[in-house]
């Protein structure tokens, strides 16, 4: 069953399509992974799925319904999305904005109920953000901030999560760190997690389902072993790429790699 | 989430304010062209006075003291959430054309229209609101863009094309009428509290009883959407839908401020900043700093303006800018 899904989608600034009549399903319950080279339109199909900015033809759909159609504040309740995060938040503390999660839930003035203020606790307590509580989140580092800002995609107590790169900004351990999360909250409490990255062997690590993109158009998708090949990756990065298995997790890993030099002298 | 040390200190502000109102009020009570001693004032006020001391109170001062209190108020609200939409801190109702097109509505009608003493004042405020209305209107229509949530940048950059372009409407228009109309006009663009009698105050309430609540309800979504759009998108602030109310409410306010006021800017760029320095971003805590601090603000221009030259006065508008435009300067050298 595919509760998400668009059919023959074309999303694009103007004249220039950047997503050209592309029809794709999100398995439920799984994580899927978005890669492709820069400028491919990963990002973009993630906005447009998430209601961020319009497409031109062709429909979102979710639980059967044009998401369009939908009410905002609903959907609000049924995916939560880390965006490319503002640079400045005006001197907000870190438990206000992971309050704005809780956005959806709340009526009149905004107080929070106790089931906000549990559900606050809980993103801040996983994103390991809660001894920052009280502090301004422009004084905390990228990486932490990158952790505050999941937490406030976490209180929105979603059922499906979007994360547009979110392991930028941090170093190894915590990119390690908010990946496993993201397994976690799938394995243990059955979220969907649809997120685009950039480090192909970590998609092949953590994805059950990968979406290679080239042109706004799908190359191959499936399990990592189908997508994360030889051909696969020379078609989508145009390089030559030496796939081996992960020694500890057995999924494919790309070893090393060099840029297509036959194709460029041509 | 907030620290509870913020929130007592917007406690303590907004009670510093509101003692400061009241001894402005009464300072302004006693002081004008006509005699009304200290001492007088509280018997007059509950009907122990002279025929000819409750005049001045009831029907001099306090209408007009009451109707600066409440255009300030609005004025500021509408700066408030003004600078919310568009991410701006120097946004103000001027920028996008409120007081340029309540101008030249006013001219129109001033030079255009017979005046009958009867019903040409209570007509004024509507055709100065109307203009207002229109040029936001207009300003709003010049912006759109299909399918994209409404800019508020270009919003601002039309708005300011637009204030410009009216003006020049309006020098056109004075300056082939005789000399009586345009000095009225022209004090008017000054922002000359001249809408002092009790209708005038029904007129202004109103939109004040309902929107400084609705501008508190909103207030959480306001914080959301200074973040970006994206997010708050992300957590379900129907953006498109809640600027346009916001918009509508700015514009609102601002129109029937200046509609008993005149042109009057920097009140809807001062208080709302002064307040934001003094208890920070938070819409909640600094929109009724700032309602207060606007009320607060607009009187003692006027209270000055209106006993610093005989008979007149000097024009509210004046006071303020002369009051604004350092601390306009002192903005923009400090970024």
């Amino acid at each position: 069953m595919f509760r998400l899904q668009t059919e023959n989608i074309n999303i694009g600034y103007g004249e220039h399509l950047i997503v050209k009549d592309l029809t794709v399903e999100i398995p439920d319950k799984k994580i899927t992974t978005i890669i492709g080279s820069n400028g491919c339109g990963k990002s973009t199909l993630l906005k447009a799925i998430t209601r961020i900015i319009a497409h031109e033809s062709g429909t979102v759909i979710l639980d059967g319904e044009d998401i369009s159609k939908q009410d905002t504040k609903k959907l609000a309740k049924k995916m939560a999305i880390l965006p490319q995060t503002p640079e400045s938040t005006n001197g907000l503390t870190v438990g206000e904005l992971v309050s704005y999660g809780r956005f959806p839930y709340q009526s009149g003035f905004g107080r929070l109920k106790k089931r906000d203020y549990e559900m606050i606790e809980w993103a801040l307590e996983v994103t390991g953000t809660i001894e920052y509580r009280f502090r301004p989140v422009d004084a905390l580092s990228g990486g932490q901030r990158q952790r505050v800002w999941i937490a406030m995609a976490l209180a929105q107590e979603t059922e499906i999560i979007f994360l547009d790169e979110p392991t930028t900004y941090l170093d190894m351990a915590h990119q390690l760190e908010v990946l496993e999360l993201l397994q976690k909250l799938n394995e243990e409490q059955e979220r969907t997690i649809v997120m685009v990255l950039h480090d192909l062997n970590q998609a092949a690590r953590f994805a059950d389902y990968i979406i290679a993109l080239k042109d706004g158009q799908i190359v191959q998708s499936g399990n990592c072993e189908s997508v994360i090949t030889h051909n696969v990756l020379k078609e989508v990065f145009h390089i030559d790429a030496e796939i081996g298995e992960d020694p500890r997790t057995g999924k494919p890993m790309c070893i090393t790699y060099n840029l297509m030099k036959e194709e460029k002298q041509q | 989430m907030i620290h509870p040390t913020l929130i007592k200190k917007q406690r303590i502000v907004l009670c510093l304010l509101a003692v400061l109102i009241i001894l402005t009020v009464m300072i302004s009570m006693g002081i004008g062209d006509a005699a009304l001693s200290y001492d007088r004032i509280l018997p007059t006020l509950f009907g122990a006075g002279s025929f000819k001391e409750s005049f001045i109170l009831f029907s001099i001062r306090l209408p007009r003291i009451i109707i600066t209190v409440l255009a300030g108020m609005a004025l500021a609200l509408s700066g408030a959430i003004l600078q919310g939409l568009t991410r701006n801190d120097l946004a103000d109702p001027g920028i996008i054309g409120i007081n340029s097109g309540a101008g030249v509505a006013v001219a129109i009608f001033f030079l255009f229209y017979p005046v009958q003493s009867g019903t040409f004042v209570y007509l004024l405020p509507v055709v100065a609101f109307i203009g207002a209305f229109l040029t936001a209107l207009l300003i709003y229509i010049f912006s759109y863009e299909k399918k994209q949530p409404l800019n508020p940048t270009r919003m601002i950059i039309i708005g300011v094309g637009f204030s410009l372009a009216l003006s020049g409407i309006m020098i056109v228009l004075i300056s082939s009428q005789e000399r009586a109309k345009v000095s009225f006009i022209a004090k008017w663009l000054a922002g000359n509290i001249w809408g002092t009698d009790w209708p005038f105050i029904l007129a202004i309430l109103p939109w004040l009883l309902i929107f400084i609540p609705y501008a508190l309800y909103k207030a959480n979504r306001l914080n959301i959407l200074a973040l970006n759009e994206p997010v708050a998108i992300g957590v379900g602030v129907a953006v498109k839908k809640e600027r346009l109310l916001l918009l509508f409410t700015a514009v609102a306010l601002a129109a029937s401020a200046v509609s008993v006021t005149g042109g009057i800017a920097f009140v809807g760029l001062m208080a709302p900043h002064i307040a934001k320095s003094l208890v920070g971003p938070r819409n909640q805590l600094f929109i009724p700093v700032a309602i207060l601090l606007g009320g607060w603000l607009l009187l003692i221009a006027d209270t000055i303006g209106r006993n610093l030259v005989s008979p007149d006065g000097i024009p509210a508008g004046i006071v303020v800018a002369l009051i604004g435009a350092p601390y306009f300067m002192y903005l923009l050298l400090r970024k």
